[in-house]
């Protein structure tokens, strides 16, 4: 019972630390922290803090096939994705880096979502996957490692996949 | 042009035009493109609910061969090997009838003589899915250049582009795949109608 308590004290002083921490040094590794630290020049804003401990979380939670699962969230931002098309695909691509390859668009129309998926291969069987969900204030970058069966899910229906993958964080890599 | 004293005189600006209007029509394709401008659909992705791109071209394209790994996949990746480029986009209204064969024509208009022509054209009644299939081939009427299938249901229409050298014959080996949506069964006897004309042809 007295060691039950001690870790959940540890916990929640972590917890408690991490918010005093600036959210990138916590963010994961230093790729998913460089493309952090462009989004929030763009933005002009920090993202929201916690995110290494939410991220952390959320890995127990992926599907199979998905890990390392890193989020940033940044919060009352002017959002782009109204901006022309070719301005808004330009910017997101300049963002995310010439690494990434753009794979999937989805616009939803009745929340005015919009997630941009990005992908590239890592690794002989490991795949990348960057996800920007932009709505009309925030937006959400997602990075998160795929297996080969995952990709191969993706490749195979990418217009089902690709339908609310910015609403479904949790699952939307291996749904 | 002017007649002076028995000379025929030309204005050298007529010349250049003239040259440059004989230069622009003599292009065996008019300029088009095997890659439609599809992004910009912009009257029909107003009234859809969902709209979603799917670009698969260069490592993509590569890297979606590599999943290809399975018996039945053989045909479809000696295809996939071979072309630039999968666009797909994919529009999806709440209520039947949001949008209109008038809003198609903004595709339909990319998709024009003497570059494209329209082999299937099959419409299931039971079913209210009308499906287009239109081929672009070289100026000398050989070569598959590209492919383009406009898929309609009454909730649904998904607009698939080919780029690069692509067999009628081959096309249900990448049905299902890329988001390149399964063809209807009425579709499929127009395609192999087509098959049979080409053949034919040849």
């Amino acid at each position: 019972m007295r060691n039950r308590n001690r870790l959940l004290a540890r916990a929640i002083l972590i917890f408690a630390l991490l918010q005093f921490l600036p959210a990138t040094a916590v963010a994961g590794d230093p790729e998913f922290h460089a493309v952090v630290d462009r989004m929030s020049a763009y933005y002009q804003k920090r993202p929201m803090r916690g995110m290494c401990l939410l991220s952390f979380i959320a890995n127990r939670f992926t599907p199979h096939g998905v890990g390392q699962f890193q989020m940033a969230i940044f919060d009352d931002i002017t959002s782009p994705r109204t901006a022309p098309w070719e301005e808004l695909e330009s910017s997101l691509q300049g963002l995310v880096g010439p690494d990434y390859q753009p794979f999937v668009w989805a616009r939803d129309n009745r929340s005015g979502d919009l997630s941009v998926i990005y992908v590239r291969e890592s690794g002989k069987k490991s795949f990348e996957m960057l996800i920007d969900s932009i709505d009309s204030t925030d937006t959400v970058l997602m990075k998160m490692r795929l297996n080969s069966d995952a990709m191969r899910e993706w490749m195979d229906e990418p217009v089902e996949k690709g339908k609310g993958s910015g609403h479904r964080v949790d699952s939307s890599a291996g749904k | 042009m002017n007649v002076t004293q028995g000379r025929i005189y030309i204005n050298p600006a007529l010349i250049l035009f003239g040259a440059t209007l004989l230069g622009a029509f003599s292009q065996p394709t008019f300029g088009q493109n095997p890659k439609l401008d599809i992004k910009n659909v912009e009257l029909i992705a107003k009234k859809a609910s969902e709209v979603v791109d799917v670009n698969l071209d260069g490592a993509l394209l590569k890297l979606a061969a590599k999943f290809m790994t399975a018996e039945d996949d053989r045909e479809g990746l000696e295809i996939v090997k071979n072309l630039k480029g999968i666009y797909v986009k994919n529009f999806e209204f709440d209520k039947p009838g949001e949008y209109s064969q008038a809003d198609v024509e903004a595709i339909r208009g990319q998709l024009q003589k003497p570059s494209w022509s329209r082999i299937v054209s099959a419409q299931s009644k039971h079913e209210g899915e009308t499906t287009e299939i239109y081929l672009m081939t070289a100026p000398d009427g050989g070569a598959v250049l590209g492919m383009a299938i406009i898929n309609a249901e009454p909730k649904e229409l998904t607009v698939v582009n080919i780029v690069g050298p692509i067999d009628i014959d081959k096309l249900s080996a990448l049905e299902g795949k890329m988001g390149i949506p399964h063809l209807s069964k009425d579709a499929k006897e127009s395609t192999k109608k087509s098959e049979g004309h080409h053949e034919k042809q040849k």
